[in-house]
């Protein structure tokens, strides 16, 4: 795998000056990694590119190429496809459209282009896709607005300009990725494949999916199901309105439609389902960033304002999580405490109420932490004059450690005034998120996650 | 596309141990007195052939018949509305089943293979959708997944006046169906709807299989 995401040395054919076009966006990516690796540039009408000596064919390379990238029409790739094969590359990818997305002779030439690379032993990637991005290795193989920084989220997208925003996002937000994979078409290299991958790749702690389509459907759920286990999957599908066949004469035929057969397929693999892009995202950190998956049902809701307690418990009661009723022993220890003002109701969500100093905070997570049925506490912070966001947060960080078998989620909710506590947390890998909704759903996914 | 012979359809559901209500394919008025007097009424009576995939909405169907009288006045009718229908089989004589409506089905789709689909019969299944799927093969935990996933599942295990059925066997039967539309390939579709159960058994009143 070591060949797909840090290679040696990469040939991208159809690389150009030309300003605004694919082949000059992935020219430009690709030098970044240029520190790490050979990067040869393919064009035969062009002498240099920024400021590169090209080369006329990948064949006349002398040097061993583990990557070639192709990005040249679609009406002229068989010739360079021939030659990749030839030149014994371990990977192409191509990016370039015009395949089986057109019709029926872009799905021929798809069927020969990929029959020439396998009978030479090189696995496909594409066509007509974004390409792979490994932040890490600072490889990026796709033509993607920028680099996104490394984290613990493998992405899988069967859109590839879904990630180009993506990645925008992330870097707004200040998480990372593992690896960002567009397999487009999936001629060769599919979806089961790039699980397996992920499976065994140390820097993927969870998964995120975004899919519209699959061939196999019973080999995903196989491998989804093994692959779940070990890393976490999370799956946005596109395009759930399509429905059943309505030529479908008996009546399960007419109601199993695309989205309830797909919903189905996901349920039996473990997959936890989501239906905003946010939610993908917010899910599939939380899984990479918590180190511990809560044991039960049933959680704790700390607050320092009433209302996002109650949208959170709300939440929690759709999504099924339980709040488990503080008992006796936690009662008395937070009452002996004395660092709760006297109007505090002991009860779960525990509102340690507006003015609560860090030190609300620190006893209240101490004590329920404690509490045997309680596995899993959500922190919300809104932001009074007194709240110390950056004190909470390295406090909050400080008991997950301590507690490491109960997972934390926070829910600092703000914006501008928060941002020093949130990039604590981020730093010590505690997931937060600004809505009590994407915490409760980030804490669901943890329950799931076995 | 057409559906499976009703004797067929017998066997098939015999091999794969799903229980079906007591029925009986006559092809005269003779053989139906004789069927009546075994089976007892009260009884339902339809019209079977491989090209009649709605049943009901042709009048080719006649439930709830208590007696002898009844039971000759409806033969007469269903003589009379299937006049000029191809490919009779005969006329299914059938004990009424009772208990709680369900339909179980599955479909061969594209990219999964068969899925299995369960939901409570009449105004749950036609009007709020209330139906889950699980693609075959089902385990015991996915059958029971399934039955507990439709929102009506209360219903299932006995509410106010409304007697539980037996779950268990519920499950069962999923699973048999599963097993069934994934061991013979050229099965495109499957209706068992409406099914019938109580807390003692789970019964087919009417399967189509649409090869």
């Amino acid at each position: 795998m070591n060949s797909l995401f840090n290679p040696k040395a990469i040939a991208l054919i159809g690389a150009t000056d030309r300003k605004g076009s694919v082949g000059f966006g992935i020219s430009k990516n690709l030098l970044e990694g240029k520190a790490r690796r050979k990067i040869f540039f393919v064009n035969p009408y062009q002498k240099t590119v920024l400021k590169r000596k090209t080369y006329p064919s990948i064949l006349s390379i002398k040097e061993k190429i583990d990557l070639a990238i192709i990005a040249i029409p679609s009406n002229v790739i068989l010739e360079t496809v021939k030659e990749v094969a030839k030149k014994k590359v371990n990977w192409a990818i191509i990016i370039s459209s015009g395949f089986s997305e057109t019709g029926k002779e872009g799905s021929e030439l798809q069927k020969k282009v990929a029959a020439i690379l396998k009978k030479a032993k090189v696995g496909l990637i594409g066509p007509n896709c974004l390409g792979i991005i490994r932040p890490s290795s600072k490889m990026n193989a796709s033509f993607a607005p920028a680099m996104p920084k490394s984290g613990g989220i493998g992405f899988i997208s069967q859109s590839g300009a879904l990630i180009d925003s993506v990645v925008d996002q992330s870097l707004f937000e200040g998480y990372g990725f593992s690896s960002l994979i567009s397999y487009g078409n999936g001629a060769d290299l599919n979806i089961c494949d790039f699980l397996k991958i992920l499976e065994k790749d140390k820097e993927t702690k969870s998964i995120a999916l975004y899919l519209e389509s699959i061939k196999e459907g019973r080999k995903f759920i196989e491998i989804a199901k093994k692959v779940n286990k070990k890393k976490p999957i999370v799956v946005l599908k596109g395009g759930k309105t399509m429905v059943g066949r309505k030529a479908a004469s008996l009546h399960t035929a007419s109601l199993a439609g695309n989205e309830k057969i797909y919903s189905a397929a996901f349920k039996q693999a473990g997959i936890f389902q989501v239906n905003t892009i946010s939610e993908l995202l917010a899910v599939s950190l939380g899984l990479s960033m918590a180190k511990s998956c809560a044991k039960g049902k049933s959680i704790a809701i700390i607050t320092n304002g009433g209302a996002a307690g109650v949208i959170a418990a709300d939440w929690a009661e759709k999504l099924k999580l339980f709040l488990a009723p503080l008992d006796k022993k936690t009662i008395k220890k937070l009452k002996s405490s004395k660092v709760f003002s006297k109007s505090t109701n002991f009860s779960n969500p525990l509102d340690i109420i507006g003015d609560a100093l860090t030190i609300r905070y620190k006893k209240a997570i101490d004590i329920l932490m404690q509490q045997k049925n309680i596995y899993g506490i959500i922190v919300i912070q809104t932001l009074q004059i007194m709240t110390d966001v950056k004190k909470n947060a390295e406090t909050i960080s400080a008991l997950a450690r301590k507690y490491k078998e109960k997972p934390i989620i926070c829910c600092f909710m703000g914006g501008k005034l928060t941002l020093p506590g949130i990039e604590i947390l981020r730093k010590k890998n505690i997931p937060n998120y600004n809505d009590p909704y994407l915490a409760v759903l980030a804490m669901k996914a943890l329950i799931r996650k076995k | 596309m057409a559906l499976l012979s009703f004797k067929k359809t017998k066997q098939l559901l015999k091999k794969y141990k799903i229980g079906m209500v007591k029925t009986e394919i006559v092809d005269s008025k003779e053989k139906l007195l004789f069927a009546a007097k075994k089976l007892g009424f009260p009884l339902a009576i339809k019209i079977s052939s491989p090209k009649i995939i709605h049943k009901t909405e042709k009048k080719l169907v006649i439930t709830y018949i208590k007696n002898k009288n009844e039971l000759l006045n409806g033969f007469y009718t269903l003589i009379k509305n299937s006049k000029g229908l191809d490919e009779i089989e005969g006329i299914l004589v059938q004990k009424m089943a009772t208990g709680t409506e369900l339909i179980c089905g599955a479909k061969k789709d594209d990219v999964f293979g068969p899925v299995i689909m369960f939901g409570l019969g009449g105004i749950f299944v036609e009007v709020l959708k209330d139906i889950s799927f699980r693609i075959a093969p089902i385990k015991n935990s996915d059958a029971m997944d399934m039955i507990k996933e439709i929102k009506a599942y209360k219903i299932l295990t006995g509410y106010r006046n409304h007697p539980a059925v037996n779950i268990k066997k519920v499950a069962e039967m999923l699973k048999n169906l599963s097993l069934l539309s994934l061991e013979n390939k050229a099965i495109k579709a499957i209706d068992f709807n409406p099914v019938f159960a109580d807390k003692n058994k789970v019964e087919v009143v009417d399967a189509k299989i649409l090869i």
